[in-house]
């Protein structure tokens, strides 16, 4: 968070801004005091609903869209960090450099995409997993009223509809024993990775 | 997957059985949370006033049809039918009749009367024939409601994350 604001500092214009959105059904309580923090200058939204992740078919966090002059996707589905942490356990420094040149040369720059492969990067979600969204949603408002069976009920019911989604996932484990990233988490990432899936949406570079 | 649908037909089962005249309803509807004061009592579908129509989703009911812009859905509405239906001279909108049109995912908690819906394919029919960035209203942390409109003319790095 600190170095995204480090990096609006320097690019920001009148042609371009970040947009942080936070996927946090506990909202201002949750996710409030990071954006505190890091002193964020930029376009801060906290999204109890996940509408973002549902509405432009993300299936982690961090991830990142770029959106040009016209409202069209330039690069969507990509798993993003600002630099990398920790030594390198995880994050990426090949990111940001990409974002410098799209935000100098625009369209000319060569790590905008095409329609064609936008439209490929587009995560494909089944009529089943759409059901996710409402009901996640449905659990959100019990969550909020501090009804937990029943917001467990739906939030249970979002991950059996969309496995895909580990925002679903994560969200409901931050509020139990283990947490978002304790064993249920490490075991699951584990099955998905031996399979040959992937945790983090490629970054392709 | 399977005990979740059972549970789904018991609730509905008990609310069949258990309705009560004019029951309230509450609308989870993209960031809206609207209260639906009275609604008809059905098992499984969520029947509300012209009014209410309009307060949850923006349509509006005309002559020609349930209509949002240039987009209308006909209905008749001078005989009963799986859209509207009349009760006492008071007019009854399919809100979810008219999701499944639409082929809008929606799911309910029959038991307290909470209705939640998806966002309508129309809205993304563009994003994925064409890779235009989906719309959307939300607010931030000061309350200012932010649209991905308001940008046009800029790019926009648009970026998800999480405390968990």
């Amino acid at each position: 968070m600190p170095v995204w604001q480090s990096i609006y500092d320097e690019l920001k214009s009148d042609s371009f801004e970040i947009i942080s959105v936070a996927q946090d059904a506990g909202g201002e309580e949750a996710a409030g005091a990071i954006f505190d923090d890091a002193n964020v200058s930029y376009t801060s939204i906290i999204d109890v609903n996940h509408h973002i992740s549902s509405l432009y078919n993300l299936l982690n966090v961090p991830s990142g869209v770029w959106i040009d002059e016209a409202g069209k996707i330039a690069r969507i589905n990509e798993g993003t960090y600002a630099k990398t942490h920790f030594n390198g356990a995880w994050g990426t420094d090949d990111y940001v450099p990409i974002v410098r040149d799209w935000v100098a040369n625009g369209a000319d720059s060569p790590y905008v995409w095409d329609s064609e492969k936008v439209r490929e990067n587009i995560f494909q979600r089944t009529p089943e997993a759409e059901m996710a969204q409402p009901a996640f949603r449905l659990g959100t408002f019990y969550f909020t009223r501090d009804n937990d069976e029943k917001a467990e009920r739906y939030w249970s019911l979002a991950q059996e509809l969309d496995p895909d989604s580990w925002n679903y996932l994560r969200q409901d484990l931050q509020y139990e024993d283990g947490g978002s990233a304790g064993p249920e988490w490490s075991e699951r990432r584990e099955r998905i990775e031996g399979a040959g899936g992937t945790y983090y949406a490629p970054l392709e570079i | 997957m399977n005990s979740s649908k059972k549970i789904g037909l018991v609730f509905g089962a008990l609310c069949f059985s258990s309705v009560v005249s004019g029951q309230s309803a509450v609308v989870l509807y993209n960031e809206r949370v609207v209260e639906v004061d009275q609604t008809l009592p059905d098992a499984r579908d969520l029947w509300v006033k012209p009014e209410d129509l309009t307060r949850i989703n923006d349509f509006v009911l005309k002559p020609e049809g349930a209509c949002l812009e240039e987009l209308c859905i006909p209905v008749l509405q001078d005989r009963d039918s799986d859209m509207f239906v009349t009760r006492s001279n008071q007019g009854w909108f399919n809100v979810t009749g008219l999701a499944d049109k639409l082929q809008q995912a929606h799911m309910a908690d029959y038991n307290d009367g909470i209705w939640s819906f998806g966002t309508m394919p129309l809205e993304r029919q563009s994003f994925f024939s064409a890779g235009e960035a989906p719309e959307f209203e939300l607010p931030d942390r000061d309350g200012n409601i932010v649209r991905l409109s308001d940008f046009r003319g800029k790019k926009v790095l648009l970026l998800t994350w999480a405390s968990w």
